[in-house]
């Protein structure tokens, strides 16, 4: 079925379709989707995917019947089941949440930063059926932690979520993604941190392999804000983390970190673009990857230094271990520059397993296995070892090891 | 015989290294090994620790009984026999005492042994690294991490002294360092000798022969070993050099 087709036929289960400027916008995406020749060469949304299994594909959504549940288990602390990618209502003097509104739809499609060929973030615009807004208010310290539950077999969630960080709040965000139902998720985390905030989004994804998942966000940061987002992508089925980021005003950092863990015939599809458009901030971005078998990835980054981004400190840094000669990574970090005072970097560092140290760990006593799976441990140890969060250190541990067990 | 290496020869990448090396060595014996550069000693001892980028072309080498080919790079070590590398490698991330307290478990485990504790090997290792002034902050680092050269040097004879091979092979372990360290080096080096172990040390220069007293001095030349003799060879060597014996 056409995508034209699609949408008409599935119209009454999709947000805002009543909304007539939303209606507008839907039906330049169409366009954009039916006169697209899909130029796999240089559209780095298409990379290592086959674009027409997500394009064809049986729109199926149902209304969860279980509603999600949001605990406040301690101060400050509070834990949601999505459920569909739905997220109940919920109001305190700390955090608001609600469902999306037209008006954050709009606020979206406004913004010029994701490239109107990302046909997955195009996707989700056009068949949005689920998503939140969560608002943190001015100055407190909030901690949330979200499982991400699919019910059925089958369904396809196009999720958006909105996150304001208000002047002087912070929030540590873990997301939880542990599907192991054959359904594809595709979601859209919009997040705006004002004046001095702070959000430190965790991302633990750990899919079966018949779960298609494709997260994107865009941060917005305003003065003396940080985003730093970390991903840790364990998952045995598609995964694709794509971060779009604008530092808007001065003295704004963003920290994006990503590991991933491949086997078997998995492909993961990272890409940043990182905008800097105000004088005195700093991106930082590292993305390891240890693939297996057949496995495959790509890393492409960008990060643009616009004029007036004077004493911009901006570093990316890739690397990788094969596993397997059938194992590939692609990586391609470009930095554009317009400003001239400026501290950047781009590195990336791809390749098998280093024969000589595995050598010199067997040489003293240690199996050929043994030190592989210490090497690996080695390559993210600096990574694994600054989460600053007991829990989350152990279950990443713990799903390192089970991904090792495999390692042979 | 501790060691028996018969008519050896062994290539890498269409280069034939070894040629016909015959070489034997008992228990309680300290040999040394030196010849210019080229000449094929580093190979030797990679060789004997197991490293699997050589083709062997013909010959065989016994090691305790032992077939040594028939064993794996990590079998050779926990049967005991170490290498002291020429340039130990860095590993980032791979902690010095959790790692050495592995190494000395997996050999003690082939030979049946109980496993050392957190506690008693945490003793063993401070007291070996006093024995060598090697600085406790440093074990709390990763494995040869930042390392200045004496420092690799040090930690590789820490690592030999915690594991108490058979046959301890030092390959060049004299090069880059001090006089100082030299001599910190080989006194950890002479604290281990036994009437029950060997050493197979390889080196260019005299000056380490000087702190470690060899039983043989060979000389190896393009592959082969083409004299063998008493100390009295070293001495030779420091007088006339190499060129005699090509």
């Amino acid at each position: 079925m056409n995508i034209q087709d699609n949408y008409q036929k599935n119209k009454k289960n999709i947000f805002f379709s009543e909304n007539k400027d939303i209606q507008t916008h839907r039906e330049k995406l169409i366009n954009i989707f039916q006169n697209d020749r899909f130029d796999k060469k240089n559209n780095e949304s298409l990379k290592n995917i086959n674009l027409k299994n997500f394009i064809d594909f049986k729109y199926k959504y149902l209304i969860p019947e279980e509603t999600s549940v949001i605990n406040n288990n301690q101060e400050n602390s509070y834990s949601i089941v999505c459920v569909n990618g739905q997220c109940s209502s919920f109001k305190d003097d700390k955090i608001e949440i609600t469902k999306i509104l037209d008006e954050d739809y709009n606020d979206f499609s406004k913004n010029d930063t994701i490239e109107n060929n990302d046909h997955f973030v195009n996707l989700n615009s056009l068949f949005l059926n689920s998503g939140f807004k969560i608002v943190i208010k001015k100055n407190n310290k909030i901690k949330i932690k979200i499982s991400n539950i699919i019910t059925d077999d089958g369904l396809t969630i196009f999720q958006k979520n909105n996150y304001i960080c208000e002047e002087g709040s912070s929030l540590n965000l873990i997301e939880e993604y542990e599907n192991k139902n054959n359904s594809t998720s595709n979601i859209l985390n919009v997040i705006k941190l004002e004046k001095n905030s702070q959000l430190n989004h965790f991302l633990i994804q750990d899919n079966s392999p018949n779960h298609n998942l494709i997260i994107t966000s865009h941060s917005s940061c305003k003065k003396d804000s940080t985003y730093t987002q970390k991903v840790y992508n364990f998952s045995e089925g598609y995964v694709r983390n794509f971060h779009y980021s604008e530092l808007i005003e001065t003295n704004s950092e963003v920290d994006l970190q990503g590991i991933f863990f491949l086997k078997d015939n998995n492909t993961s599809n990272n890409k940043t673009f990182v905008k800097h458009l105000a004088e005195d901030c700093k991106s930082n971005q590292v993305y390891k990857g240890i693939l297996n078998d057949r496995s495959r990835a790509t890393y492409f980054s960008n990060t643009h230094v616009d004029q007036v981004a004077q004493k911009t400190e901006g570093y990316q840094l890739s690397k990788g271990i094969l596993l397997s000669d059938n194992a590939s990574y692609f990586s391609k970090p470009e930095l554009k520059i317009y400003a001239d005072d400026v501290k950047c970097s781009h590195g990336s560092t791809i390749g098998p397993i280093d024969e000589n140290a595995i050598f010199y760990l067997r040489s003293r006593g240690m199996s050929k296995i043994a030190a592989t799976k210490i090497l690996i441990s080695s390559f993210i140890n600096e990574e694994l070892s600054s989460i600053d969060n007991e829990q989350m250190s152990e279950i990443i541990q713990k799903k390192l090891v089970r991904y090792l067990s495999k390692v042979k | 015989m501790f060691l028996e290496i018969k008519d050896l020869s062994v290539k890498i990448e269409n280069k034939n290294i070894l040629k016909s090396l015959n070489l034997n060595i008992n228990k309680g014996e300290v040999h040394a090994i030196m010849g210019p550069n080229g000449s094929g000693k580093s190979t030797l001892a990679n060789v004997l620790a197991g490293k699997e980028d050589y083709e062997i072309l013909n010959g065989r080498i016994n090691f305790k009984d032992n077939d040594l080919f028939d064993l794996n790079i990590e079998e050779r070590a926990q049967e005991g026999m170490f290498l002291a590398f020429q340039y130990p490698v860095e590993i980032p991330g791979v902690n010095i005492t959790p790692f050495l307290h592995s190494a000395i478990n997996s050999k003690r485990k082939r030979k049946n042994k109980e496993e050392i504790d957190n506690l008693s090997f945490a003793k063993l290792l401070k007291s070996k690294a006093s024995d060598l002034g090697i600085n406790i902050d440093m074990l709390k680092r990763s494995v040869n991490t930042g390392f200045s050269g004496g420092e690799k040097k040090r930690y590789e004879i820490l690592q030999m002294s915690i594991l108490n091979p058979d046959l301890a092979i030092l390959d060049e372990t004299d090069s880059g360092l001090d006089i100082d360290a030299l001599k910190i080096v080989t006194d950890g080096v002479n604290k281990l000798k036994t009437k029950d172990n060997s050493f197979l040390i390889i080196t260019h220069y005299q000056k380490l022969l000087d702190y470690i007293k060899p039983d043989y001095v060979h000389v190896m030349v393009n592959g082969s070993i083409v004299k063998s003799g008493g100390s009295e060879i070293a001495a030779e060597i420091e007088e006339d050099g190499f060129q005699k014996f090509q």
